[in-house]
């Protein structure tokens, strides 16, 4: 009976236990998003030696843009605006209702922040900085599967863009952060990512940067400290809105901003294909996420997922076994378990964020492990639907999508970009259907037209 | 008090965890979280997210389990042929999955009845193939779905008699057919196929309410005859043996008979099919459980509904699983049972002996936030 | 059965008046060409086929079917076979227990002064208004409890998840529907749900059955407040 009522405080204490593990694991640092550096990236990243043979990567560390081309270009992308004012394609009360009261948008904190997400000063080796993964070039996102960090170190999920993250709570792929601020601060932390060793070493070096002592007053009326680093980086972070795309003009009405094949995929987007209602597409929430976390059986694919929820689950019904966490932190990996290390929920088993489909034609590839490197490859997912295990969300079922219907989805999802990037949208557009057209990884024909069922393979299988 | 969301909780009793570490050295550090996790546990703190453990190993004051053995089970999946519906095939085949993956495997496996839909031999049949991937053993009920197309011709060719009983570990268990209904098809000329369409549809008049009936009142009591009043019984049928909403059959209309047989047990469980729903109830000694179906949930009754229950969430309809799933029994060694609603996506809900025996005062499962209304 | 024949010879009749009348020689002389009296819809037959009454039928057949092809909805046909499945209203009334309408009793013979016809009602008008907004709920009773009617491509009818309507919540429309992503009204939602748990083709707006359909669910919520957007 003791044991029974010890047990709910304990729960989020073991949370707490497990996300210290990894920072023991990783040397004493806090809170890194994903504890296993240098464990390498399944098919399609680039390796190290090709990264370093390659030469028109001159000048671009990780990968990344140089930092003062991004400026130029973000220059050319964005305009100064009032920005009580809610952006293009933002309904004005929930804008109002985006910006916290303690950090209130001016063009000074604006100018901070925008220094902050470029200022490589930001990592350990001065190296790293936001814009190293969230690449004003690469869709505000490296277009990678998972990204690299200080001392090439490689973490396990998909970066997502940056774009429009003011729409947004929870951050993150398993929604750790509860705000934009929060998360702003995590990378900087991480040691795969941007490896400064605490909050404290941070602020001494920015410290240190006559610019930064005298536009953290100028700000926030504050000196240098960590929370208005977050703050600022945040409200820079709130600038980047880009909703003004060709499906937007469609929406409003202009029925030659789409294709027909397009329209035709906004209908199955709203019908056949179910897509509309994880990713509802309306005045109010523009972006194309509920903001939620489901399984859609992309962490099925790892082969000791089921072992592993498995293990998580026996864990914490047992009395209060420390180290059987321990163990497990240390000799698993329970990244894949998504957002159920954060509610230890079973539905949350297996279940990342449902991200935007905002300019989602350029922020490739695709999933939390950035596992699909097209949107055919997506599409063949859901076609078939998902990838059968035992927290798979119901709602996910196979959709007998024709290749027509396929398409016709696909060329949706890229009028979605933002008209600033068309060219790239293009470019990455005739990429992928090139890639598609060599090879559909994802695809199951019998799965997708209900011909072989779900979990028939698993379950027929004995006797 | 400012409402904090859960992520903020988690992230700041981890940032406070961290805070409170001296020194790197693992073995301190572990040492130093072990006295924050104690310390929080007799400061009372409550997290009210909603975890619940899968597996609650009962202890009593000694750390001693007493839970005996346990067993798992699937109901009403009501098949049509795969071509004509492949959704109800499918979820049954994500019910034996679960069951299978089950560690430790439950003793045995029950079937709750309307594996059909239509009644069909092929339905019939292509249940029966399905459940053969069952790896434990398998024990089968019969419900008004599987019945009433040739009045269980098929059904006892497949799976044998319609009612039976056996022992195990100390517990007699019954399984009946509680379906049976007044002939109302003779009369209006009906064919078979009428009459089972008939018995399919939930919310007509036409069919008659469901009964135990007379004949098997008193096969009942002749197999607990030779029982102990102690023993602990488990009773399998497909209608709930008491009286719930009778528009809907959820409903036995020889119930208070039934009852009065099953009166002189100290221990009696009925665990019935049917009503696709969580649903809880007690009448002297018998504690009622519903089993979860694997094919659609139905909505509670507007009235009828026992006071025991708390109802579980609306589901949410573009999840064709929701509110449906399969589930496990729980025996102890006291002869009473822990329910165990294995709901798929969804957090697994407990209803134990505990909240029976106080008439639910205490244990009591967490309340919906989106009740029927 | 006579009468109709009587109709179709004369249609042949008068198709082939109109096809002697508006002759054209055809290039093979065996053919002719037959107009239908709106001037427009024309067939070409074997010259032996408007000689015989079999021969008349089929290409009266086919003139009509050309005719409504070209003007759809301008004449509803009798549904095919569907007749013997359906039940008659006073089966469905009684079996699915339907709501009864508001009393109007209150308005009878109140008009507001003697010999006043306007507001002025009669046992006849409450009766007329009754029973044709019975039978559109009804017919909503029907179509909801059928899956064939439905058009279900898996056997899969309302009533399944929602006996006697229940669950359907419809005081609550407008609301913005989570499932849909946007805010919607009743119908919508039912087109939805026609859509995947019933997985038939959704309904056009002035479909009967979706109509009825709706009746019957508010029918069956009689007397809630109504609560929009309640969740």
């Amino acid at each position: 009976m003791l044991i029974r009522h010890w047990l709910p405080a304990f729960v989020p204490l073991a949370a707490a236990v497990l996300g210290s593990l990894f920072a023991v694991a990783n040397g004493c640092s806090s809170v890194p998003e994903q504890p296993f550096a240098n464990q390498p990236t399944t098919n399609g990243s680039v390796s190290l030696a090709a990264r370093a043979a390659d030469t028109s990567q001159q000048g671009r560390m990780h990968g990344a843009e140089a930092m003062d081309r991004q400026e130029a270009e973000l220059g050319k992308l964005l305009a100064l605006q009032d920005w009580d004012q809610a952006p293009t394609g933002v309904d004005q009360e929930i804008w109002e209702s985006l910006v916290p009261e303690d950090n209130e948008m001016t063009a000074a904190r604006v100018e901070l922040g925008r220094k902050l997400y470029f200022d490589t000063r930001l990592s350990r080796d001065n190296t790293v900085s936001c814009a190293t993964c969230h690449d004003v070039t690469r869709g505000f996102t490296d277009q990678r599967m998972v990204s690299e960090g200080v001392g090439e170190k490689l973490g396990r999920r998909n970066a997502p863009t940056t774009m429009n993250a003011a729409l947004f709570t929870p951050m993150f792929l398993d929604g750790r952060s509860p705000t934009l601020e929060h998360q702003a601060g995590q990378p900087i932390l991480n040691p795969v990512e941007m490896a400064m060793p605490n909050r404290e070493a941070v602020v001494e070096k920015l410290s240190k940067i006559e610019d930064y002592r005298q536009a953290f007053p100028a700000a926030y009326g504050r000196e240098v400290n960590y929370a208005d680093i977050e703050r600022a980086i945040a409200t820079f972070e709130r600038t980047l809105v880009f909703l003004d795309s060709p499906f937007d003009r469609f929406f409003a009405g202009d029925d030659d901003a789409i294709s027909e094949d397009a329209k035709k995929g906004w209908e199955l987007f709203n019908g056949k294909a179910r897509c509309a209602t994880c990713h509802p597409i309306n005045s109010s929430n523009p972006s194309g996420t509920d903001s939620r976390f489901h399984n859609v059986g992309v962490s099925a694919r790892k082969q000791n997922f089921e072992k592993l929820a498995k293990q998580a689950l026996d864990a914490l019904a047992e009395d209060a076994s420390e180290a059987t966490l321990d163990r497990l932190a240390v000799s698993t990996d329970l990244s894949e378990l998504g957002r159920f290390m954060l509610t230890k929920n079973r539905p949350d088993i297996g279940a990342f964020r449902t991200l935007q489909l905002r300019n989602v034609g350029i922020t490739g590839p695709y999933m939390h492990d950035g596992s699909m490197h097209t949107l055919w490859d997506v599409m063949d997912h859901y076609n078939k639907g998902g990838e059968d295990n035992p927290y798979l969300d119901g709602g996910i079922e196979a959709l007998a999508l024709s290749e027509d219907e396929i398409n016709q989805l696909v060329e949706l999802m890229f009028t979605l970009t933002d008209s600033r990037f068309s060219g790239q949208n293009d470019a990455k557009r005739a990429e992928q259907r090139a890639r598609a057209a060599k090879e559909r990884p994802f695809r199951d024909t019998e799965l997708a037209m209900r011909k072989k069922l779900g979990f028939e393979d698993r379950v027929m299988k004995h006797k | 008090m400012v409402h904090k969301s859960i992520e903020t909780k988690y992230m700041e009793a981890r940032d406070n965890v961290l805070r409170s570490l001296v020194n790197c050295d693992r073995r301190t550090f572990l040492k130093v979280s072990a006295a924050a996790a104690a310390a929080a546990a007799t400061a009372g703190v409550a997290f009210p997210h909603s975890f619940q453990p899968v597996t609650v190993t009962d202890t009593d004051e000694n750390g001693k389990s007493n839970e005996v053995f346990r067993f798992a089970y699937i109901s009403d999946s009501h098949l049509y042929d795969k071509q004509i519906n492949d959704r109800f095939v499918r979820s049954l085949l994500r019910a034996v999955d679960d069951v299978n993956e089950l560690d430790p495997q439950p003793d045995f496996v029950f079937y709750g009845g309307d594996l059909a839909q239509l009644g069909a031999a092929s339905e019939l049949e292509l249940g029966a193939e399905i459940l053969k991937n069952v790896k434990a053993p398998l024990k089968m009920m019969v419900g008004e779905h599987d019945w009433y197309l040739d009045l269980g011709q098929k059904w006892r060719e497949l799976f044998g008699d319609d009612r039976y009983s056996w022992e195990h570990k100390g517990v007699k268990f019954v399984v009946l057919n509680s379906v049976i209904e007044d002939d109302f098809w003779t009369a209006r000329g009906m064919s078979p196929q009428e009459r089972m369409g008939t018995v399919a549809g939930l919310d007509n008049g036409i069919q008659s309410r469901f009964k135990v009936g007379e004949a098997q009142r008193q096969w009942l009591s002749s197999q607990l005859e030779s029982v102990p009043n102690d023993k602990p019984l488990v009773v399998f049928s497909h209608s709930p043996l008491y009286k719930y909403y009778e528009n809907w059959n959820f409903w036995t209309d020889d119930a208070d008979e039934v009852q009065a047989i099953l009166k002189r047990f100290d221990k009696v469980t009925v665990i019935h099919g049917h009503t696709h729903q969580l649903l809880t109830n007690r009448i002297g000694n018998i504690y009622f459980h519903g089993m979860l179906s694997t094919a659609w949930p139905w909505p509670y009754a507007p009235q009828g509904l026992p006071e025991l229950t708390v109802q579980m969430n609306r589901p949410d309809p573009f999840n064709s699983q929701d509110g449906c799933g399969m589930g496990q029994v729980r025996v102890h060694d006291d002869g009473l049972v822990d329910k165990v609603y294995d709901l798929w996506n969804r957090n697994p809900v407990t209803v134990s002996r505990e909240y029976m025996k106080s008439f639910g005062k205490t244990d009591k499962p967490k309340s919906a936030n989106r009740s029927s209304y | 059965m006579i009468t109709r024949n009587y109709v179709v010879a004369s249609l042949v009749g008068l198709a082939v008046v109109v096809a002697a009348s508006s002759f054209q020689k055809p290039q093979d002389s065996n053919k002719v060409k037959v107009r239908l009296c709106d001037g427009e819809t024309t067939t070409e037959v074997a010259a032996s086929e408007t000689k015989t009454q079999a021969g008349g039928q089929a290409i009266a057949n086919k003139l009509m079917a050309a005719w409504l092809a070209k003007h759809p909805g301008r004449w509803k046909m009798p549904a095919q076979g569907n007749k013997a499945q359906q039940d008659p209203d006073a089966i469905i009334e009684k079996r699915h227990k339907i709501m009864p309408p508001y009393d109007n009793s209150a308005l009878l013979g109140k008009g507001q002064s003697e010999g006043d016809t306007y507001g002025n009602f009669t046992k006849r008008d409450l009766m007329i208004w009754e029973r044709e907004t019975k039978k559109m709920v009804v017919h909503g009773a029907r179509v909801f409890h059928n899956a064939k009617l439905l058009g279900s491509t898996i056997s899969v009818s309302c009533d399944m998840c929602h006996p006697d309507a229940s669950n359907t919540h419809p005081e609550t429309y407008p609301k913005y529907q989570t499932q849909i992503g946007k805010a919607v009204l009743l119908r919508d939602m039912i087109n939805w749900c026609l859509e995947h748990p019933v997985r038939a083709k959704p309904m056009a707006e002035d479909d009967p059955r979706l109509r009825a359909m709706e009746a019957y669910i508010y029918a069956q919520r009689k007397g809630k407040v109504l609560q929009y957007n309640r969740h």
